[in-house]
Order: structure tokens, then C-alpha cells, then sequence
């Protein structure tokens, strides 16, 4: 930048002239980047009658998949599905998460595709209000929005892959801790965060069919880990101390149960005191077979992740559309479609019948 | 006497919760998880000794929870590789070693400020392992667990270890011409250089040590469990300057002994557990783990102030 | 006050180079950076070079940006202050608690929640200044204490949301053309910027940073700048709260999370000495950016976020390191110049 450029302020005193001087440098240089760039992003998103028309010469899709974080073996399953998923319809799939806890994450990734113009967004999402936002901004972008795993406001995303309802995963949980308490006794939940939502929202359906069924079970206490494994083992060995009449432990994180688990058997307390919880089977599966578990619920992960990007892709090319009552996703055959929710199915109960099959 | 207030002072604040717990919640003195609680916190003990000798000689290292992950993961995939302990323990060692290195070749070396070195290596190991890891556990072989020994002997095993490699520290820090010399940079780097010390050396050697003590922690860590997160060490540098500095060990370096950091060790740790002892809801846990650290170092100040001839 | 030790190791501290060429190079060593990761981005990444992307950018900094200024201020005395992530996050749903459940106007909840960062600020200024406790350990326990009462205000689960579109067009729309959020930075910046150059107060922090002992025999009310900073900071936080919740329409009691250190890493970056006494808001500035724009950049080229974390890491070591073994470089040729020339031996043989 010659000098030149600068205007001299010979009637100001040195130090402010410098001062000035800097300022003005970093000005013009922020001014000619801001005019350098392009007014109008090349975007493929909004386009669809242009891309249902080129068939086979046709760019590809570009699908980007959210997780509720990134490190999460939960989430890798899932992306396992979606890979499968993208080589089958030949689409480009971006997957990026957020690595820290802060709600805004979401949020920012989500904006970032959008500048990018990916074709379609399938989100998990972590706050169902706060990511709402930036989903509705991508909508408007005419980029379309699926959430699977958790949902988040109905009219910022066009169809919510389900694995089970809210409802039903809080109910089975809570009917197998029955089953295994024989309907009555004192419970302990081991939950990941205070603030993590849909394990709130779980909890809340696990409250309900206790109030509302097993009036004799009640629940003791109710710890987070932080996300954190070795924490949940000082809890649970904790909550089995302080509660002695403790019959059950009770996990929503996938982390909780062999956590709950190996402090059950430390304890020397297996088959005196039950373990139930979502988890994954290659977690889990030492216990189990040990007896110190009875049973994992979750889902199929991968079939998750596959759904969500089959229906994504469906709906940017027009094959899955609102007033729909199937859906026929890939090699997983058809789907119900309730409304705007395309169920995966119900839970699937893990134990040591069938946990050899499973490995993810 | 007036030497020691400060660690005296944290011992009694624990005895006093602990006579209260007796008194208020007994079920929290079993035998068992008591012995597990202890044997779960050996490996931040070892890490807080690491931590002090840092504080001590005036530096600080906040990328301890990374290096504890990053070793723990390593030794968790050498134990399923079946790999021996004579070879996995020094290797673990040598591992940690090599990482403190680094912070200590840019800080002794270059002359950084440790702060902000540490974060930086902090933030590089952890976004690496997860990188890397994808979040995926560690499956251990079921007969590594607790070192091939039965539970109980495990733990007292690890509880043992740490304290021996607490004592052992404390009794080098005290007689040993090194341990000396970690004082003497920590209280005035100038003096210490013109008596003959060299500063960036006893540095190096503080950030080194460090790293190997965390490496050795993460092994005790993995012998307690079947599974290994990569998420282990989060929060652990925290943890363990709080124990140091609510245990008496000052943050501008040079004053503070092991001993003190055991007790505030032992007195934040048992804060969790008597929260759940006392039947007291989840979320006050983080407002009273802050409200103690707090506590400790205002009593510190005031009485800094009243002795202080201003 | 400062917490950590003059960096006495270095080689003769009376061969420093002038302070104000040395804090231009650094600035100038940032604005290469920052124009390489651009150039690099805008040819790799698709879309990057975009208006919209630019706004997003400055959209998604605006907190931290916050953040970093009152860090400056804080770590020119020689302090730290950890706790303003946290603050963030209290502030955050003492906002959402004054709206939703005291029902009171949106800007009376903005103003009663400035007023408890004031009050938060003034808290762990009251012990730093006041009780003279070392700044590192008091927003530790802050750091907790602040979080840990944010989860018990809201029991963990809470969250506070609907706010009205009028307040959310803050953080989420544009004004006159530019994000309704950056006139506020703007602003911000500007005073800060005054505050720290141009006013006696800024001149006493960097005195005091330096020197806490020498500025309070020159006369300088230390503890009461001291205050000042840490007030500011409490401020700072709980406006950086209520763009946030505008942003997000959405207020947590885990807000904020890591942006103390993302805050520090910025600070550093930009050339602030951590030891105190030096420092510059421009740097700052150039340092957000630099971050911004990095992680930004990696997403545009499909990059994992990991690796932004990573190289955020190795920019800082980078940055600290090329301006040390500048100054040293800077020494050693120093020290060749003013050797005597040896003088021509003359052969007897």
C-alpha cells in the first residue's frame, strides 16, 4: 500500500497521526476485501426444477450431516449408515459436529453450510430452539432440512426421521426397570449433562409412566457425569453407598450404563442391583454376558444414519414429499410416515440372546 | 507451626467434613466404596504432584487432561496388543516425557510464557486424539484389569503407589539438591541464576517430570478399567490445580509442599461424594467445588493481609 | 500483580528493541497471516469470499470479540480472568429468568442484567484488588462458582426461549446493510480502544503491569484500576450474554462454554504480552479475526473441525515463537554490529 495513498495530517499531534495512520491502513485493506468478494455465492440450493430436469450429467448432491457432537460413538454409527447411504445414491456427504459443549456450535455450522450451499442439511439436533434458528435461515435458502435423533421446531425442518418417540424410548425404559424391580423399589438416573435436552425430555416420559404405572418404584437420585465415564463410576459407586436400599440403576447416556455397570460389580453387587439404559452394544457387551447388565435399549444406529440421508436426498429430488404415508428408503425397504415423522421403528432391547449379532 | 498454616489449615477443614459426614451421613464410611473413591482419585494424585513441582518452580500446565488422554488411549492399545508391563510402563513413561518435553524445549528453551504454550499444546493433543479416535472407546482384555490381581489388592495397589510416589517427591523436593533448586527458580529466577542454578534447565526438567507422572497416572487409570475413553483427562488440569493451590501450594511459585496438595486433593474430591451422601440435588455440585476452592484462598489472603505490613 | 514471572530468561532485557516497532511487527506478522489464510481459503474453499460469508464470520465473533477486548485490558495489568465464560452463561440465564419468569421488558432485563455483570465483575474484583489474591485462582473458583449457579438457577434443565423477534432481530438480522450486532461491536471496540490508548487509565494498567510495586509509587491507585478492568470484564460478559441469546434464540445455563480460552488464545495471539504491561487492542482485533477466519475457512474446504482446533494450537506456538526468535535474531545482530572489527594482524614473518 504506497504511502501515498495515506493522507498526511500535518495538524495533528505525532502520536494520534500514527495512530490514524494504522487505522486507516487496516480500514482500506478490511474495505477492498469486503468489495472483492462476490455479492452472490454460486449456490446449487434453490434450484431443484433445474436439477430434477439434467438427469445423469447432473452435479451431484451435496448432503451435510450434523451430529450432536463430534467424538461420539453413537454418532460415528450413525455416519457409518449415512456413508452407505451416499455411495448408494452417489451423493457427496459432508459430516461435521460440533467439539465443545457450547449451544452455539450448532448453530455456526449450520450458518456455515449455508454460505456454502449445500443441497440438503440433516441435523441431530442438540437445542431444539436455538438451532431452530439457523435451520429456518437455511430453509429459506431453499436448502431443505431433515433432523433425525432429536427434533427440533416442527416448521424449521421438513421431515423428522425418528427412531422411536420421545415417549416411547422413556416408556420402555421404564417398563424394563420395572420388569426387572419386579415393579417396586428405589431407583438411581445417571444422566450425561443436567442440560443436555432430550435426555431431559426422556427422563420426563420415564417420570410419566412411573407416575403413571409403577406408583410403587421411586426414584432415589438423579446424578450427572458430565459426559464422562470415569465420573459415572464415581457416581454410581456413590449413589450405591449412600442409598442402600438402591435396586436399579437407570442411564439415558449411552456412557452411564457399563459406567453404572463396572461400579455395580466393583460393589460386589451384581444381581442385587440391576443396570438398564440406552447404550451400545460394543459397549455393553462384557456385561451382559457377565450378567451385570440385563438389557440395552437403542436402535439400529447405522439404519438411522441411512434413513436420514435416503430421506434427505428423497425429499431434494422430489421423491418424499409432505401428505406422504410411505417411504421407501434404499435397501431398508419401506418406511411408516406419520405426518412429518418417518419411523425408523421401535426400540431394540439388547441382551445376551442377541448381543453377538450386533457391532457398532 | 505458622509455617505450615496453610496446610494445616486445609487438613483440618477436611478432618471437619469428615466428622460431620459421620455425624450426618454415616453410610458414607463403608468400607468398599470408600476404597473405590480413593483408588479412582490415586491417578489425580499423581498428576496433582506433577502439577505442584510445575506451580512451585512458577510455571503452570494446563495440557495435563490432553496428555492424560493422549497416554491413556496409547497404553489402553498397547494392553490389547497384549503388549508386557515391564515394556508398557516405560514406554507410557517415555511417552509422557516426550510431551512434557516439548512445553518444557518452548518454554525453558524460547522463553514462552507457560500459559500460553500449555494451551496450545492443550488444545493441539486434544483436538488430535479426537481426531483421530472418533470418540471410540478402548477395549481392554479381561485379564488386565487391576493388574492381573483381584480387586481389593488392585486398588490398595494404586491407592499405595500414588502415596509412595507422593512420598518419594516430597522427600526429593525436601532433600535433594534438585528439589531445592525447583524452590529456589519458582521464588526468584534472578537469585537462583546468579547462585550457580541454572533456571532453564530445572524448567525443562520440572515440565519433563510432569509429563512422565501424567503418563504414569494414565497407566494406573487403565488398570482400573476395562474400557478406556478418550475423553479421560477432561478437566483433569483443573482438578489438580485446584487441589494444589486449595492444598497451599502459591500460585507465584516457590512455597507449598505435597502433603498440603494431598489434603486438597482428598477435600475436593470428597465434595461430590458428600453432596450425593447428603442427598443434596445434582446441580450444586460445580457452585460448591467452586465455593471451596474460593473459601481456601480468601482465608489465604486475609491472612496475608493481616500479616502484611502495608 | 502479575502471576507469572518476568521472562528474565530472555538475553539482556536492556537490548530490547523500542516497544513500538516491535508491536508493529507483530500486528504486521498477523495481517500476512490473516491475508494468506484468506488467499488460501478464498482459491480452496468454495463460497468463502462471499458477503455472506463475511457476515457470518463477523456474526459468529462478535462475543468472542467482546471477550477478547475486556481480556486485554485484564491481561495488560498482569491478570487473567477464566471466569468470563461462565459469567456469559449466568448472565445468559439471569437474562432469560428476568424476561420469562420476573416478566419484565425486554430492556429492563438487559439493563438489571448488565447491572449483575457489573456485579459479578465487581466480585472477583473485590478479591483480586480488595483481598490482593492471585487472579489465576480467583476465576478458577469463579469459573465453577459462576457455572455451577447458572445450573442451579435453572436446575441443569431450563432454558429459556420465544423471546420476542424484535429483541432476536439483534443477533439474527441486518441493519443498515451490516449484521444488527456489529454497530454494538463497533462501538465497543472503539471505546475500548480509547480507553486502553488514548487515556490516562490505559497508560496506569500497562503500568501496572509492568510494574504493580513502581506504578503504586508513582501514584497510581492500583487497586482501583484494578476494579476497573475486572468490572469490565463482569460488563463485558453479560452484553456479550445478550447478543448471544439474541443470536441463538435460546438461553443455557452451559453458555459460553470455552470461550475463555478461545478469548485468551486471541488476546495472545494478537501480541499481548500474558506477563502484562504491553499490549494493543488492534492486535486483538487481528487476532479474533485470525481465528475466525480459520475455522471458517476450514469448514468452506470440508476440513473436520478438529483440525481448526489443531491448527489453532500450532498458529499460537507459531505466532509466539516467530516473534521471540525475531527478537532474538534481532540481538544476536545487534550484538555482531557493535563487535570491535578485529584489527588486521600484520605478519612478522
Amino acid at each position: 500500500m504506497p504511502l501515498g495513498l495515506v493522507p498526511s495530517l500535518p495538524h495533528l499531534p505525532p502520536p494520534l497521526r500514527a495512530g490514524l495512520r494504522r487505522l486507516g491502513m487496516l480500514a482500506l485493506a478490511v474495505s477492498s476485501l469486503l468489495t472483492g468478494c462476490k455479492q452472490n455465492p454460486d449456490s446449487t440450493a434453490g434450484n431443484p426444477s433445474g436439477r430434477a430436469a439434467s438427469a445423469s450429467g447432473a452435479k451431484k448432491l451435496t448432503i451435510a450431516l450434523l451430529p450432536k457432537s463430534k467424538g461420539n460413538a453413537y454418532f460415528m454409527s450413525c455416519k457409518k449408515g449415512a456413508e452407505r447411504a451416499a455411495r448408494d445414491l452417489d451423493i457427496d456427504l459432508l459430516f461435521d459436529g460440533p467439539t465443545d459443549p457450547d449451544p452455539a456450535r450448532q448453530n455456526e455450522i449450520v450458518d456455515n453450510w449455508i454460505t456454502l450451499g449445500v443441497d440438503a442439511i440433516a441435523a441431530a439436533c442438540e437445542n431444539k430452539d436455538g438451532i431452530s434458528t439457523a435451520l429456518r435461515k437455511a430453509r429459506a435458502k431453499g436448502i431443505k432440512v431433515i433432523t433425525y435423533d432429536s427434533d427440533s421446531q416442527p416448521n424449521a425442518r421438513e421431515f423428522f426421521v425418528n427412531q422411536a418417540t420421545p415417549q416411547g424410548i422413556g416408556f420402555i425404559l421404564m417398563d424394563e426397570a420395572a420388569r426387572l424391580c419386579n415393579t417396586q423399589g428405589e431407583f438411581a438416573v445417571i444422566i450425561g449433562s443436567l442440560t443436555s435436552a432430550n435426555q431431559n425430555e426422556w427422563r420426563s416420559f420415564v417420570e410419566e409412566r412411573r407416575a403413571a404405572l409403577y406408583p410403587n418404584m421411586k426414584m432415589a437420585a438423579l446424578r450427572p457425569c458430565d459426559d464422562l465415564k470415569d465420573k459415572a463410576q464415581s457416581e454410581a459407586t456413590a449413589l450405591l453407598a449412600a442409598y442402600p436400599n438402591l435396586k436399579l440403576f437407570l442411564s439415558t447416556t449411552s456412557l452411564g450404563v457399563p459406567a453404572a455397570a463396572e461400579a455395580v460389580k466393583q460393589a460386589g453387587k451384581t444381581g442385587i442391583v440391576k443396570v438398564v439404559g440406552l447404550g451400545l452394544p460394543n459397549e455393553n457387551r462384557r456385561y451382559v454376558k457377565d450378567g451385570v447388565t440385563d438389557s440395552v435399549i437403542l436402535w439400529k444406529t447405522e439404519d438411522l444414519g441411512y434413513l436420514a440421508i435416503q430421506a434427505a436426498s428423497a425429499v431434494v429430488q422430489g421423491g418424499l414429499k409432505p401428505g406422504d404415508k410411505t417411504f421407501k428408503a434404499g435397501v431398508l425397504g419401506e418406511f411408516q410416515v406419520e405426518g412429518d415423522n418417518i419411523l425408523l421403528g421401535k426400540p431394540f432391547i439388547f441382551n445376551k440372546n442377541n448381543i453377538d449379532q450386533f457391532d457398532f | 507451626m505458622t509455617r505450615y498454616f496453610r496446610e494445616i489449615s486445609v487438613t483440618l477443614a477436611l478432618a471437619a467434613l469428615l466428622l460431620a459426614l459421620a455425624v450426618v451421613a454415616p453410610s458414607f464410611y463403608q468400607a468398599q466404596p470408600l476404597l473405590s473413591l480413593v483408588a479412582r482419585e490415586a491417578p489425580t494424585l499423581v498428576v496433582t504432584c506433577g502439577m505442584a513441582l510445575v506451580l512451585i518452580c512458577r510455571q503452570i500446565d494446563i495440557s495435563v487432561g490432553s496428555q492424560f488422554s493422549v497416554c491413556s488411549v496409547v497404553v489402553g492399545l498397547l494392553t490389547s496388543l497384549h503388549w508386557p508391563l515391564g515394556l508398557l510402563v516405560p514406554a507410557a513413561i517415555l511417552l509422557g516425557a516426550a510431551l512434557g518435553a516439548l512445553n518444557g524445549a518452548l518454554v525453558a528453551g524460547l522463553g514462552l510464557p507457560s500459559i500460553v504454550v500449555t494451551l496450545a499444546t492443550m488444545v493441539t493433543w486434544r483436538e488430535g486424539l479426537r481426531w483421530l479416535r472418533e470418540g471410540l472407546w478402548v477395549d481392554l482384555p479381561r485379564d488386565t484389569q487391576w493388574f492381573g490381581l483381584s480387586q481389593t489388592v488392585g486398588q490398595w495397589t494404586l491407592v499405595g503407589l500414588s502415596l509412595m510416589i507422593l512420598a518419594l517427591l516430597a522427600l526429593a523436593m525436601r532433600h535433594l539438591a534438585a528439589g531445592r533448586f525447583v524452590y529456589a527458580v519458582g521464588s526468584d529466577v534472578e537469585a537462583a541464576r546468579l547462585a550457580g542454578i541454572r533456571p532453564r534447565w530445572i524448567t525443562f526438567a520440572v515440565f519433563v517430570l510432569t509429563g512422565a507422572f501424567t503418563a504414569l497416572a494414565a497407566c494406573m487409570n487403565v488398570a482400573q478399567s476395562p474400557q478406556v475413553d478418550p475423553n479421560s483427562g477432561a478437566g483433569l488440569e483443573l482438578k489438580a490445580i485446584a487441589a494444589a493451590v486449595v492444598g497451599g501450594v502459591a500460585i507465584s511459585g516457590g512455597r507449598g509442599n505435597l502433603w498440603g496438595a494431598l489434603a486438597g486433593l482428598l477435600l475436593l474430591a470428597c465434595v461430590g461424594p458428600a453432596l450425593t451422601h447428603l442427598h443434596v440435588e445434582a446441580y450444586w455440585e460445580k457452585a460448591t467445588h467452586g465455593a471451596v476452592i474460593l473459601l481456601a484462598v480468601v482465608a489465604d489472603g486475609w491472612r496475608n493481609r493481616k500479616l502484611d505490613l502495608r | 500483580m502479575s502471576f507469572l514471572p518476568s521472562d528474565s530468561s530472555l538475553p539482556n532485557p536492556s537490548m530490547k528493541t523500542p516497544r513500538r516497532s516491535v508491536l508493529s511487527r507483530h500486528e504486521t506478522v498477523l495481517l500476512i497471516i490473516l491475508a494468506v489464510e484468506w488467499w488460501f481459503f478464498s482459491a480452496g474453499g468454495r463460497n468463502f469470499n462471499t458477503l455472506d460469508n463475511n457476515f457470518d464470520i463477523i456474526r459468529h465473533s462478535v462475543e468472542i470479540g467482546l471477550l477478547a477486548l475486556a481480556m486485554t485490558a485484564v491481561i495488560l495489568t498482569g491478570g487473567i480472568d477464566l471466569s468470563v465464560g461462565s459469567l456469559l452463561g449466568l448472565c445468559a440465564v439471569l437474562f432469560g429468568a428476568l424476561w420469562r419468569d420476573a416478566r419484565l421488558p425486554i430492556g429492563w432485563a438487559a439493563a438489571l442484567t448488565l447491572l449483575a455483570g457489573v456485579l459479578a465483575g465487581g466480585f472477583n474484583a473485590l478479591l483480586i484488588a480488595g483481598l490482593r489474591l492471585p487472579p489465576l485462582i480467583v476465576t478458577l473458583a469463579t469459573f465453577s462458582l459462576f457455572r455451577g449457579l447458572a445450573e442451579a438457577i435453572t436446575h441443569g434443565m431450563d432454558t429459556y426461549t420465544h423471546f420476542p423477534e424484535t429483541f432476536q432481530f439483534l443477533g439474527q438480522e441486518r441493519w443498515a446493510g451490516l449484521p444488527a450486532q456489529f454497530p454494538i461491536f463497533l462501538v465497543f471496540t472503539a471505546g475500548i480502544w480509547v480507553l486502553i490508548h488514548r487515556t490516562t487509565f490505559g497508560r496506569s494498567f500497562r503500568a501496572i503491569g509492568f510494574s504493580a510495586e513502581g506504578a503504586r509509587y508513582a501514584g497510581i491507585p492500583v487497586e482501583r484500576r484494578l476494579a476497573m478492568v475486572y468490572v469490565l470484564a463482569g460488563l463485558t460478559a453479560a452484553l456479550a450474554a445478550i447478543i448471544y441469546t439474541a443470536r441463538l434464540g435460546q438461553a443455557k445455563a452451559d453458555a459460553g462454554t470455552g470461550y475463555e480460552l478461545f478469548a485468551i488464545t486471541a488476546v495472545v495471539l494478537g501480541g499481548t504480552s500474558i506477563f502484562g504491561g504491553s499490549g494493543s487492542v488492534v492486535g486483538t482485533l487481528l487476532g479474533v479475526t485470525a481465528i475466525a477466519v480459520l475455522n471458517n475457512g476450514l469448514v468452506h474446504m470440508r476440513q473436520p473441525r478438529e483440525v481448526a482446533g489443531m491448527l489453532t494450537g500450532l498458529l499460537l506456538l507459531i505466532a509466539l515463537s516467530g516473534s521471540v526468535l525475531l527478537k532474538r535474531l534481532a540481538t544476536l545482530r545487534q550484538r555482531w554490529q557493535s563487535f570491535p572489527k578485529p584489527t588486521p594482524r600484520i605478519s612478522t614473518l
